[in-house]
């Protein structure tokens, strides 16, 4: 059990990494049908494991390019920071069957969005040329 | 400066939205915090995802896991067994997007991720 913990903590790394997507989206489906997880717990272990700073590397190198907006980023970490609360407060006493369902309809919604980008990218690199130039 | 003040409201109040569809379903954020600052706030695609790792370095998660912990809903002992391999598996997929076009990846794992999704409601609702 902990070498098939360790190896998709690797394989979520990858997709994360390679995919430029965020880990708990993986992570929470990965552990409800891999380690017949608990919805609940298997949200509440994501959130852990997503704590530690891992995207300070390449916010750095953000920053270094001038791709970084300060004051917006600051907004967004204090909306995050209350409006997480009050979603952990709406997770917790509903029963797991419809948190599950809820959570598909959430990953519809991220895979149209990650779908949408790759669209917006594929015009690339002559219209992010146009973006940064604030065409 | 009132336009500022919009607009600055409008992006905290995009955050706390993003926020509480982290909290609610136990992810980083990050997924829906980049397109809304792209649609609602014109950034461009780079801009957007270096302003949104602004906000996923602070552990602005933290009210939310408690929660979780407080009702016993965090398996710690898999959290920390997961940690050090999303590091590594995060710098050798870095190595890998630079050598090859994750373009074609990301639709196929868009693909993937929709057909999960509505598997997931599926089995949830209406079994």
């Amino acid at each position: 059990m902990i070498l098939e913990i360790l190896l998709l903590g690797l394989g979520v790394g990858v997709l994360v990494g390679l995919l430029g997507i965020g880990g708990g989206v993986v992570l929470v489906p990965a552990m409800v049908y891999l380690f017949r997880m608990d919805q609940h717990m298997a949200q509440g272990t994501s959130l852990f494991v997503l704590l530690p700073p891992l995207g300070l590397g390449a916010l750095i190198a953000y920053w270094k390019r001038g791709q970084v907006d300060l004051r917006a980023g600051i907004l967004c970490a204090l909306g995050m920071l209350i409006g997480g609360y009050f979603g952990s407060l709406i997770a917790i006493p509903l029963t797991s069957r419809n948190l599950k369902g809820l959570f598909g309809c959430f990953l519809m919604l991220v895979a149209f969005l990650l779908w949408r980008k790759t669209r917006r990218n594929s015009y690339s690199p002559t219209l992010v040329a146009a973006e940064k130039t604030g065409g | 400066m009132a336009e500022g003040a919009a607009r600055s409201a409008g992006i905290f109040a995009a955050a706390c939205l993003t926020g509480f569809a982290a909290g609610l379903f136990g992810v980083g954020g990050g997924g829906l915090l980049v397109p809304l600052l792209g649609l609602l706030f014109a950034f461009d695609q780079h801009r957007a995802q270096g302003t949104s790792l602004v906000a996923l370095i602070p552990p602005t998660g933290l009210p939310a896991l408690l929660t979780y912990a407080k009702a016993g809903y965090v398996s710690w002992l898999t959290g920390w067994l997961l940690i050090p391999g999303i590091f590594v598996g995060g710098i050798l997929g870095g190595v890998l997007a630079k050598r090859i076009r994750p373009l074609r990846m990301q639709q196929i794992f868009a693909g993937m991720l929709l057909a999960l999704g509505a598997w997931q409601a599926i089995t949830a609702w209406w079994r």
